[in-house]
C-alpha cells in the first residue's frame, strides 16, 4: 500500500483512496476507541464518526505520521463521547444473570481457536484490564492505550495527543503505576507468570 | 530494558542502574511495571466488528473542502469581528470624547455657551485674588500662588484666552466628533468580509459540484 499516494488522492477528494486507508487502519482505530470507551457499540460509532471527520478534514493533514493524525481524530472523538456521557449519563442494557453479573459475551464463546476454559480466562483477564483502564483519568488512558496497547512510538503519541514528549513519558509512568496497583486486586484472574508482586512500592 | 525504556531513562541511566542494583524494592517495582506493560500487550486486539468504509451518501452533505477554505474562513471571521468592533468603538466615541464637567457635576452641560463664556472670567479672578491674601508660602501651595496677582486679574478678564478655550468646546459639540477608526478602514474590512464570504461560497459550490460529478 502506497500510503502517501492514497493520502494525496484522498486529499483531492478520492473516496476510494480514503477507503483503502480506512481498511488499513480500522482495526487500530476501533481498538483505541474500544479501550478508551470500554464499550463495543460506542467504540464502533466513534470509529465511524472519526473516519468521517478525518475525511472531511484530510486537507489539513500536512504530512508526518498519518497514524498519529488519525489517532488524534479518534481520541478527540472519544473525549467528545465521554463528555457527552458525563452530561447525559446512561445505563447500559447488558444482559445479567440472577446474581447481577454480566453474562459472557457470545463473541468469546464463538472464538474457534480457544477451549472454553481459555475463553473464560481470557475474558476475565480482559475484563480486569479494561476495568483498570476505565478507572484511569482519560488523559492517562489515551496515552497508555496508544503506547502500550497499540505499540505506537512515544513521539507519535505526543503528536496524537498534542502534548510534549516529556509529558507523555510522565503520564505513561503514572498510568502504569496506577494500573499495577489496580491489577494487584485481580491477581487470581491473571496468568501465573503475570501475577504481580504485592507490597512492593516506591516509598 | 528495551529501546523505549532506555529512551525514557537516557538522561541518567547509569545512576538508575546502580540504584536498581542496590535497591531490591525498586527493582521489584520496575519488574512489576514491565509485567504490567506485558499484560496490557496481551490484551487481544479485536477485529473491527464491520467495515468502516465511507459511502458517497455519508459524505455528500459535507464534501472535503479545498486547502484554501479554512484560511478564507479564518480571515473572513477575523474581518467580521474587527468590523463589529470598530463600529462599536465609533458608536461609543462621542461618549468617550465628551469632557466630564459639561455633562457631569455642576450642571454646566445645559448652559448656553455665551452665558458660560460671560461667567467664566468673573469666577477666575476671584479665585486668583484670594490666593495672595492668604499669604501662603509658595512651597506649600504652589498652584494657587502661581495664579496672577490681583492687579493682573482685570487683564485676564480682557484677554481672549478663556474664550478660545470655550470656543473649541461648542465646535466639538455642535458638529459630529471624528470617528476613532476611520471610515476607510471600516470600508476595507467590510470589503474583506464580503469578498471572503463570496469566495467561500464559490469554493463550497465548486467542491460540491466536483464531488457530485
Amino acid at each position: 500500500m502506497n500510503e502517501q499516494a492514497l493520502i494525496q488522492d484522498a486529499q483531492a477528494g478520492n473516496l476510494d483512496a480514503f477507503n483503502a486507508l480506512v481498511l488499513h487502519y480500522q482495526d487500530s482505530v476501533f481498538n483505541t476507541a474500544l479501550r478508551i470507551l470500554g464499550d463495543d457499540d460506542l467504540a464502533a460509532d466513534v470509529t465511524q464518526e472519526a473516519f468521517l471527520s478525518a475525511f472531511r478534514s484530510i486537507a489539513s493533514f500536512r504530512g508526518g505520521s498519518f497514524k498519529a493524525w488519525l489517532m488524534r481524530t479518534v481520541t478527540n472523538a472519544c473525549y467528545d463521547e465521554l463528555r457527552r456521557q458525563k452530561r447525559r449519563p446512561t445505563v447500559p442494557l447488558e444482559p445479567e444473570n440472577d446474581d447481577g453479573e454480566e453474562i459472557d459475551s457470545p463473541r468469546w464463546l464463538a472464538d474457534p481457536d480457544m477451549t472454553p476454559e481459555q475463553k473464560a480466562e481470557a475474558d476475565e483477564m480482559e475484563h480486569a484490564i479494561q476495568h483498570c483502564l476505565d478507572n484511569l483519568p482519560v488523559e492517562f488512558k489515551s496515552v497508555v492505550v496508544m503506547a502500550d496497547l497499540q505499540g505506537m512510538d512515544y513521539s507519535e503519541v505526543a503528536i496524537a495527543v498534542r502534548v510534549p514528549l516529556g509529558t507523555i513519558k510522565s503520564r505513561l509512568a503514572r498510568a502504569r503505576l496506577r494500573l499495577r496497583e489496580c491489577l494487584q486486586g485481580f491477581a487470581e484472574l491473571l496468568p501465573a507468570s503475570f501475577r504481580l508482586e504485592e507490597g512492593t512500592s516506591l516509598g | 530494558m528495551n529501546r523505549r525504556d532506555l529512551e525514557l531513562l537516557s538522561s541518567d541511566s547509569a545512576r538508575l542502574e546502580s540504584r536498581l542494583a542496590s535497591d531490591p524494592g525498586l527493582r521489584a517495582v520496575l519488574d512489576d511495571l514491565r509485567e504490567t506493560r506485558s499484560l496490557l500487550r496481551r490484551l487481544p486486539a479485536r477485529k473491527a466488528p464491520r467495515n468502516f468504509t465511507l459511502t458517497r451518501k455519508m459524505v455528500e452533505k459535507n464534501p472535503p473542502m479545498p486547502r484554501a477554505y479554512p484560511a478564507f474562513r479564518l480571515v473572513t471571521a477575523l474581518a467580521t469581528l474587527l468590523l463589529f468592533f470598530t463600529v462599536g468603538l465609533n458608536a461609543l466615541a462621542p461618549q468617550l470624547a465628551s469632557p466630564a464637567p459639561l455633562y457631569g457635576m455642576g450642571g454646566g452641560g445645559g448652559a448656553d455657551p455665551e452665558v458660560f463664556s460671560a461667567q467664566a472670567p468673573a469666577t477666575e479672578p476671584a479665585a486668583a485674588t484670594e490666593a495672595p491674601a492668604a499669604e501662603a508660602p509658595a512651597e506649600i501651595l504652589p498652584l494657587p500662588t502661581e495664579m496672577p496677582p490681583a492687579e493682573d486679574s482685570e487683564r485676564i478678564a480682557e484677554t481672549p484666552a478663556p474664550k478660545n478655550g470655550i470656543d473649541e468646546q461648542p465646535a466639538g459639540r455642535a458638529g459630529k466628533p471624528a470617528p476613532l477608526v476611520p471610515v476607510t478602514w471600516q470600508a476595507l474590512l467590510a470589503g474583506i468580509v464580503v469578498i471572503g464570504a463570496l469566495l467561500m461560497l464559490l469554493l463550497r459550490q465548486s467542491a460540491i459540484s466536483r464531488w457530485r460529478r
